[in-house]
Order: C-alpha cells, then sequence, then structure tokens
C-alpha cells in the first residue's frame, strides 16, 4: 500500500483511484441532518477497503451555498456544518495513516459575494480592495464570452446597486470574478494555498480555471495570461511543497485542455471532459468510433502529466464538449425525460443514466479503468446509487450517502425531514434496496465488483502509466486496445453491445504470448499468426495480461 | 461456389463485422474504376447527412470488373466530413465488396444486396447505379427518407428527363405495368431504386436469380413483385441522370430483349394478381420536383421509320405467328405511307405490345425471335411519336401520353382475351 508519508514517488497521482466526494454527503457524527468531517474520518475504512487511495473533497469552507460550496466567503476554515478546521486535521491524518491522499477545491476563480473581500470592495470605488473584482461602468466589456450557466443567467455583467457599477461573473450573478491583473490577487491566492499545504493536502482541484483572466476581442478562455498564472502557482507549490499536485477543471477540447499542463510547469492534471459523453454515446451507439475518435485527436502530454477520467461527478453531465448533432443524440437517448436537463447537459447519476443495467455499469467502469488516466468515481456510484430529480439544480445527484437499509439509510440519526436533502426511497435505487451494508454481504454486488476492480487496476502501473495502442477489428461495436509499459502489456477487449459478438484481433505483434484473463486468472491460448478469436457476451469485456511464458 | 453459398466466406465475414444496419446502400458494378469513387463518396455524404444515428452499410456486388473496380473499392478512405458537413458522422461506416455470381449478371448482383440487407437487418436499402455523373447525396435521403420514415416499401427514381428521352418506359413499360398490375410509375426500370427490409426478405425467397430475363431486367421484376406482393409504393424525384460515357451498352433490339422481355416474364410470373386487378392507382410521389433545361435527345426519325418498313417486310413470316390478322393489316397498310403521312396510333400499338405480349406468353415461336420482332414495329412507334410531337410542349406531351396509358387501360381486356386464349 502507498503511504503518502514515505513514498517519494512525485509520480504518485499517475497511480491513483479518486473518489470524489461531498462531506456533507457521506455521513453526519453529531446528527445534525448534515454530513460532516469526523463522519467523513470514520467512514475512511470504508473507502480504504474500496480501494481509493486519493480523496477528492468538494469544497467545505465557509459559504451561503448557493452554489453548493463554489461560492466561498473565508478560504482558510470549514463551514460550522461540517465541523471545525481541527475537525479537518484529524480527518486529514487518518486518511494519511491509511496512505491515502486529499484533494481539495482551489476554487479561486470568483468568490461568493458575501465574502468579505468583496463586500469591503462594492462599498467604494476608492476601497482598496475595489481592484480586486472586475467592475464596469457599462455591459459592452468582453462581448465575446459566452455565458455558462445558461438556464439562470442572461449576462455576465451584474449591476451592484452599491457601487453603482456592472461586475464581472462567469457562473452565477452571485460569484463575482476575481482581478488577476492585480498581483495581490495573486499573492493572496498563494497564501491560500500555503495555508492548505501547510496543513497537509496533497493537491488542489482549480476550479473554473480558464476562465480567471479577461481580455478585450477574445472568449475570455484559455488565454495566456491564465496560463502565466498557473505557472507562477505550480512553480511556488514546487519549490516549496513538492510531490503535491494541481488538477484543472478546464472543460475544454483535448487541444485546448491539453494546454493546462504547459510544457509540464502548470497543471499535472486535467479532466479529460469531451472523452466522457462520448463513453455514454458509444455504449447507446454499440459502435466504438466516438472514443476512439476523441482519443485519437488527444495531444500527447508531458512526462509527468495525466488526465482525469470520470464517468459521473457532482455537475451534471456536462455536453459542452460534442456537436451539435452528438448533443442532441445524447438528450434524446439519455435525458428523454425533459427534466433530466440542465444547461448543456443531463443532471443523472451513472446508475439511472445506464438504466440500472449492472452489465453496462460494469463495461462502462471497466473501461474507466482501463483507459489511460487516472479515474475518479463519484461517491454512491459504486453501490449504484440513484439520483432525484425533483430537488432542483444539481442536488439531485448529491443526496445522501446509502449505508443501510436502516433509519436515514444509516447517514445521519437526525429526524428524516432535518436531513440537508432527502434521502433516495423509490423502490428501485432507494436505500432500502441499495445500500452499502446489504452490498457488502454480497461477493457479487456491485460493490463486491467494483472492489475487484479496483484491486486489479491497481495492480499493476501500466493502466496508469503505460501507452495505449487501438486494435482495429472489423468488428466496430468492439472496442480493444493494448496497454504496455516496459515489458507488461494488457489487452483489452470490450463489447460496446447489447449482443454477442465474434472479433479477431491482429495479435501478431505479440506472437507467442499467452493471454491470462485478469479477473480469474485463467490462460487462454496462445497468440500465433492467425487473427485471434474472441467471443463477448453482450457488454462483456476482458482484460488480459499478455504473458511470455 | 455452389448455389447454397453463393455467399463467400470473406463477405460473411465482412458482414459479421457490420453485424446489423438500419440503413443499406447497394452499388452493382462492373467495370466502374472510373466512377466509382465518386458514387461511394456520395453516397457516404448522404447518409451521414441525412441519416447521421442510422446505422450504415455500403454494399459493392461486383459482376467481374477487369479494371480494378473491387479493389478501388476496398482502398476508398473515408471522406472529409468537415468540409462538407457541419459534423462528422456519430458512428462506423461499412463498405462491404465482394464478387457476385457474374454468370447472373445484375440479378446476382441484386441477390447478393438482397442477402446482405437480410443477413444485416436493415430497414431501408437503396440501390444506386456506379457510374452516374448527376448523382447528389440528396439522393440518398429521396430515395430511403419514404422507407424509413414513411413506412413505403418500395420507391422507384422519378428522373429528369428530356421529353423525348425515356422513350421505351413511355410507350411500352409504364404505361403497361399501370394497366397490368394497376399501379402508375413512371420508372418502372430505374437504375435507383430503394426497398424496405421486409421487401428485401420477400425478393430473397423468390427463385428466380439464375433466369434469364434476371440479368438486366432486375429492377422490373423488382418493382412488378412489390406491387404484386401488396406492399407499399412511392415514387422519388431525384434530377436529372447522366451516365458516365460507357461503350458496350446494350443496342436498341438487345433492350428491348432484355427488358420488354423481363417485363413479359414478370407478366407470367404475377398473371394471377394482374388478371384479377381492375383499378389503376396514383403512387405516392415525395420530393422536390426541379425543372431545368435538358440537352436534347437526337434521334434519327426518318431512319427509324426505314427500319419499320424494311422490318415489316423482312419479319412479315415472323408476325404472321405473333400478330392477329386485322393488327398485322393495319401494320402494312402503314408501312407504305409515305414518311410524312405515316401514322402509327395509339390503339393499334397498345394492340401490338398487347399481342407480343401473349404470343411471348404462349411461345408460339423462340421467345428471344418474338422480342426481336418488336422492334422494328417499336421503331415505327417512334417514329410516329416524333413526327406528331415534333413541336409539342410539355403539357400537351403530357396530355398525349395520358392518353397512351388510357389506351394501355381500356384495351387490358383485350390483353387478358389473348392471354388466356390457348395457343
Amino acid at each position: 500500500m502507498t503511504n503518502p508519508q514515505t513514498d517519494g514517488d512525485p509520480l504518485w497521482y499517475k497511480d491513483a483511484v479518486l473518489y470524489e466526494v461531498h462531506v456533507r454527503a457521506f455521513f453526519d457524527s453529531d446528527d445534525d441532518g448534515i454530513g460532516d468531517f469526523r463522519g467523513l474520518a470514520q467512514k475512511l475504512d470504508y473507502l480504504q477497503d474500496l480501494g481509493a487511495n486519493t480523496l477528492w473533497l468538494l469544497p467545505f469552507y465557509p459559504s451561503p451555498l448557493k452554489d453548493d460550496g463554489y461560492d466561498i466567503s473565508s478560504y482558510t476554515d470549514v463551514h460550522p456544518s461540517y465541523g471545525t478546521l481541527d475537525d479537518f486535521k484529524l480527518f486529514l491524518d487518518q486518511a494519511h495513516r491509511r496512505g491515502m491522499r486529499v484533494l481539495t477545491e482551489l476554487v479561486v476563480n470568483h468568490t461568493s459575494d458575501q465574502h468579505p473581500w468583496f463586500q469591503e470592495a462594492r462599498r467604494s470605488q476608492n476601497n482598496p480592495r475595489r481592484d480586486w473584482y472586475v467592475w464596469s461602468s457599462t455591459q459592452e466589456r468582453y462581448r465575446q464570452a459566452r455565458i455558462i450557466f445558461t438556464d439562470t443567467e442572461l449576462s455576465n455583467w451584474a449591476w451592484d446597486p452599491i457601487s453603482k457599477s456592472y461586475y464581472w461573473h462567469r457562473f452565477f450573478s452571485h460569484q463575482p470574478d476575481l482581478n488577476y491583473d492585480n498581483p495581490a490577487v495573486l499573492e493572496e491566492v498563494w497564501n491560500i494555498m500555503k495555508f492548505w499545504l501547510d496543513i497537509g493536502v496533497d493537491a488542489f482541484r482549480l476550479d473554473a480555471v480558464p476562465y480567471l483572466v479577461e481580455r478585450e476581442n477574445t472568449s475570455c478562455e484559455n488565454l495566456p495570461e491564465t496560463h502565466a498564472v498557473l505557472k507562477h502557482l505550480r512553480r511556488r507549490m514546487d519549490e516549496n511543497y513538492p510531490g503535491r499536485f494541481l488538477l484543472a477543471e478546464a472543460n475544454q477540447w483535448p487541444e485546448d485542455a491539453v494546454a493546462y499542463f504547459g510544457s509540464g510547469d502548470e497543471c499535472q492534471m486535467a479532466f479529460h471532459f469531451p472523452l466522457m459523453p462520448r463513453m455514454f454515446m458509444a455504449v447507446k451507439l454499440e459502435d466504438r468510433k466516438p472514443i476512439m475518435d476523441i482519443l485519437q485527436r488527444t495531444p500527447a502530454l508531458p512526462e509527468n502529466c495525466q488526465w482525469g477520467m470520470f464517468l459521473r461527478n457532482h455537475d451534471e453531465l456536462t455536453l459542452e464538449m460534442v456537436t451539435d448533432e452528438e448533443r442532441d443524440y445524447l438528450y434524446d437517448e439519455y435525458a428523454k425525460d425533459k427534466l433530466t436537463r440542465l444547461n448543456l447537459g443531463i443532471r443523472r447519476r451513472l446508475a439511472p443514466l445506464l438504466e440500472n443495467d449492472r452489465r453496462r455499469v460494469e463495461l462502462m467502469n471497466g473501461i474507466l479503468m482501463s483507459l489511460p488516466g487516472s479515474p475518479i468515481i463519484y461517491y454512491g456510484d459504486e453501490i449504484g446509487m440513484g439520483d432525484n430529480v425533483y430537488v432542483g439544480d444539481r442536488n439531485g445527484v448529491r443526496t445522501p450517502m446509502q449505508w443501510c437499509g436502516g433509519w436515514n439509510a444509516g447517514f445521519s440519526n437526525a429526524d428524516p425531514e432535518q436531513l440537508y436533502l432527502p434521502l433516495i426511497s423509490n423502490p428501485v435505487y432507494g436505500y432500502q434496496t441499495v445500500n452499502v451494508e446489504s452490498q457488502r454481504r454480497f461477493p457479487h454486488s456491485i460493490l463486491s465488483w467494483m472492489k475487484r476492480l479496483i484491486v486489479l487496476r491497481r495492480s499493476s502501473r501500466v493502466f496508469g502509466r503505460g501507452t495505449l495502442e487501438f486494435l482495429t477489428p472489423p468488428n466496430h461495436r468492439v472496442l480493444a486496445y493494448v496497454r504496455e509499459l516496459g515489458n507488461e502489456r494488457v489487452l483489452v477487449v470490450n463489447n460496446l453491445s447489447s449482443s454477442a459478438q465474434a472479433v479477431e484481433l491482429d495479435l501478431r505483434r505479440f506472437k507467442g504470448t499467452i493471454p491470462i484473463e485478469m479477473f480469474g486468472g485463467n490462460p487462454f491460448p496462445r497468440v500465433m499468426d492467425r487473427p485471434y478469436l474472441l467471443t463477448l457476451g453482450p457488454y462483456q469485456f476482458y482484460w488480459f495480461r499478455l504473458r511470455r511464458i | 461456389m455452389s448455389e447454397d453459398t453463393f455467399l463467400s466466406d470473406e463477405f460473411l465475414q465482412q458482414i459479421t463485422a457490420a453485424g446489423e444496419a438500419d440503413i443499406l446502400a447497394g452499388v452493382p458494378t462492373l467495370n466502374n474504376a472510373r466512377t466509382i469513387e465518386r458514387t461511394v463518396r456520395a453516397i457516404q455524404v448522404g447518409l451521414v447527412k441525412y441519416f447521421p444515428r442510422q446505422r450504415a452499410a455500403i454494399v459493392i456486388s461486383d459482376g467481374g470488373s477487369r479494371d480494378g473496380t473491387l479493389n478501388l473499392v476496398k482502398s476508398i478512405a473515408p471522406p472529409d466530413f468537415r468540409t462538407m458537413l457541419a459534423a462528422p458522422p456519430l458512428r462506423t461506416m461499412h463498405t462491404l465488396a465482394t464478387p457476385h455470381r457474374a454468370i447472373w449478371g445484375r440479378g446476382g448482383a441484386f441477390r447478393t444486396i438482397f442477402a446482405a440487407a437480410d443477413l444485416l437487418r436493415v430497414k431501408a436499402c437503396t440501390v444506386i447505379s456506379p457510374d452516374l455523373e448527376s448523382m447528389t447525396p440528396e439522393w440518398i435521403e429521396g430515395l430511403i427518407r419514404p422507407i424509413y420514415r414513411e413506412n413505403v416499401d418500395f420507391v422507384a427514381p422519378i428522373y429528369l428527363r428530356h421529353k423525348f428521352d425515356g422513350l421505351l418506359l413511355k410507350q411500352i413499360l409504364s404505361p403497361l405495368i399501370a394497366a397490368a398490375y394497376g399501379y402508375e410509375i413512371q420508372e418502372p426500370y430505374g437504375g435507383e431504386l430503394a426497398f424496405s427490409g421486409r421487401l428485401a426478405a420477400q425478393y430473397m425467397n423468390e427463385d428466380v436469380f439464375s433466369k434469364e430475363f434476371m440479368r438486366q431486367g432486375a429492377e422490373v421484376w423488382m418493382t412488378t413483385t412489390a406491387m404484386a406482393g401488396g406492399f407499399r409504393l412511392g415514387q422519388s424525384f431525384l434530377g436529372p441522370k447522366i451516365h458516365a460515357p460507357k461503350s458496350g451498352g446494350l443496342d436498341l433490339a438487345g433492350t428491348i430483349q432484355q427488358v420488354v422481355g423481363a417485363l413479359f416474364n414478370c407478366l407470367e410470373t404475377h398473371q394471377q394478381f394482374w388478371m384479377s386487378r381492375n383499378q389503376v392507382e396514383a403512387v405516392p410521389v415525395f420530393g422536390f420536383e426541379n425543372d431545368m433545361e435538358l440537352p436534347a435527345v437526337r434521334v434519327d426519325r426518318k431512319r427509324m421509320f426505314q427500319m419499320f418498313q424494311t422490318g415489316v417486310q423482312e419479319l412479315a413470316s415472323v408476325h404472321d405467328l405473333i400478330l392477329s390478322p386485322d393488327t398485322l393489316q393495319r401494320i402494312r397498310e402503314i408501312a407504305k405511307l409515305s414518311d410524312r403521312e405515316f401514322c402509327l396510333p395509339d390503339d393499334l400499338w397498345v394492340k401490338t405490345v398487347y399481342e407480343f405480349a401473349a404470343s411471348f406468353h404462349h411461345s408460339v415461336i423462340n421467345r428471344d425471335h418474338i422480342l426481336q420482332a418488336l422492334t422494328p414495329l417499336y421503331r415505327g412507334r417512334i417514329s410516329s411519336f416524333l413526327h406528331e410531337n415534333h413541336e409539342a410542349g410539355i403539357t400537351d406531351l403530357g396530355e398525349k401520353l395520358k392518353a397512351l396509358r388510357l389506351q394501355y387501360q381500356q384495351s387490358k381486356s383485350y390483353l387478358i382475351e389473348r392471354w388466356s386464349a390457348s395457343a
């Protein structure tokens, strides 16, 4: 087991299996209906048993919670609902003791409008904090910047009646953007980073990173000045806290997202946003083309960098990085109920998206864990939790973790009415049916299966660090690739189709090797000169270790 | 290959790889290396542009090309859709290519396409000629959409033609099929057509592919089989049809032998259906009818008249066996007229065609000889038609053709009478 205290591998994040969790949603230790750090600490054994080795915490800072914590009003404290700073330190220590790293959110494109900095800035046009935000007397500046939250915002400018001018916001109007042209802002952001790095945080997810800087006559995204900010922060972090990493949230096409790695001197990790919807598309189309197209279009990364791969997260399944035709298709196939659509995306969890089809859930996780990059599991998806589209915004995928079939699903001892969000309680996905306790008892539950999958994923560095070579058998319903690192080779074969498939693979390069099926450990016939024939059941996949014996 | 295994293993492997498709576009080829790439690309673009979500496959069924057509097809890379369409295709598109039993001619090509449609479980299938210069991606939509969206089973094309183009269609095929089968289809012999998966399965079950008339007349058989089977029919405007220049095509006598022969064969096959059918229905038309000036079709009317006269003289003994005395007498009389006076009227022409059909049915002489004997009479009819309508506008001509169709319909009882009479 990796131990962050002793393992000096600076590229540890390449082998990470991340688990994204909201403190609020995981476990309530003080019976107030809201999850907290002490509760999360109590559940670390579960996460360790699952196999996650890096925890990504959603924002837990003081906040008016108008955007689920992404509207921060104090950067160096813990929201009282989740405990205290000492509680966080206790949790962090416990995680580190189990060899787990912790990644926290650095939401510094904007603050809450309740943040003291903004309260000061709006007081007068001469206030020293005034220049910490982006102001204008008109709404005419930066007209080329798109509006991101199209369902709620009509403009990126909002009128401030106190200082009688407009302020710039790329997201909700209660989230004014910080002004990175002011060196004091950059210095303060570094101070925030230092604060958490000193406590022991291992990594930061940089929220909304493409939007840090604005320039006239541009889209105000991915600007060179933004990259300069990242290089600056990265350099200072490396100099003072080696072995930590930055993860960029840049919802961009691969060729733009790759810019956030710089020359290996900006973020070490970035989400591969365009891949995720194409995985869903590929399974629905029963065609490998969407996945192969986007990965073949993905530029090579600097040696020290890694993609962050995910199926679902706390936001909607974003459909920004697809064509109009693809978006229409995905909406029609995955969001027939218009209520599930939000902004340019679909607010659903993994299991409901896949119609609770265990085979497809396994296939999608299998692909996630075997493609290049570090996989991220969204809390609850490991047990097939459902969602609740009726609670508004993206809260439907942020409901309490379902630990057991008892009182409040074992999440809290508070009155059910006191919970921060109602539990999922329908007969299909409800906590009485879908919960950790019941799944732990059965070796064939989705939870038990996920554990085995993660064990296999972590059994070899080839998945996190190996090369990727697609095979192109004529059967387009089969997605096959070889991962290779040094002498280690893993052949992955996925049937994207709902029906059984035969496929002949050209494995002549690996002639003489014996494929060992990794889940069962059974040898398959030796690879020879002729095409290697495999048959796969509906949505079945194989991982083979190609061994020379 | 035995008849039971007319699909090669290699082609079956290609079908296995494609798996299942919603739409199939079949292209029967024979020495089309010069034009096949453009045709395939136009089909690819049409499929991606108009049916982006559907699983599509293209099947090239080759009759033994010696110019490398088949190898060329295999090497055609997908076009750069980004330069033509707003978005790249969602799906993989398979292009399957195989030789078929050349001895069966186009019938063999179609059988391979039907088999592929059946195995791939397609919902809609279209067939496109490999040598068209005028084909655009829009043709794919025009042919497939009625099948895919409107539940039509068979779509015949409507081409934009010069008023004197397609005379065999206008004088025999279309009006005879309308009168006999009861469906008015303008182009029952179009090289471009479409059909549903269930109709493809019906075609597959017919035991006709080794028959001689299928070598060139498969389209006539497909059209009439759809009619006789009670399938929903449609027509679609495609625009002008311009083939690439090609040597070695059939002459008029050969065309009549193949195409009219195919129709007469079909009349035999479907006689139970058409003999009891006593109504004529219009067939729905889809698409936008465009209008443009087309180059004139040049026909040497005088020479056709001379060939008519010669034919009537030289084939007198053959015509004696085919035609009724009354018809024969009238033909011989008009054959004596001068070029300027000559007229072969609708009623006589229809009677002539019907008598040829019946004689074909009864095999009064060798069937090939019967069809050959029709050629000079057809030339006479064309000469007469051109003479009468030399100055006619499109509307007037339309009225004349409508009158001819009516003549065919009104005389149908005569066809049944001759057909049913003992030889």
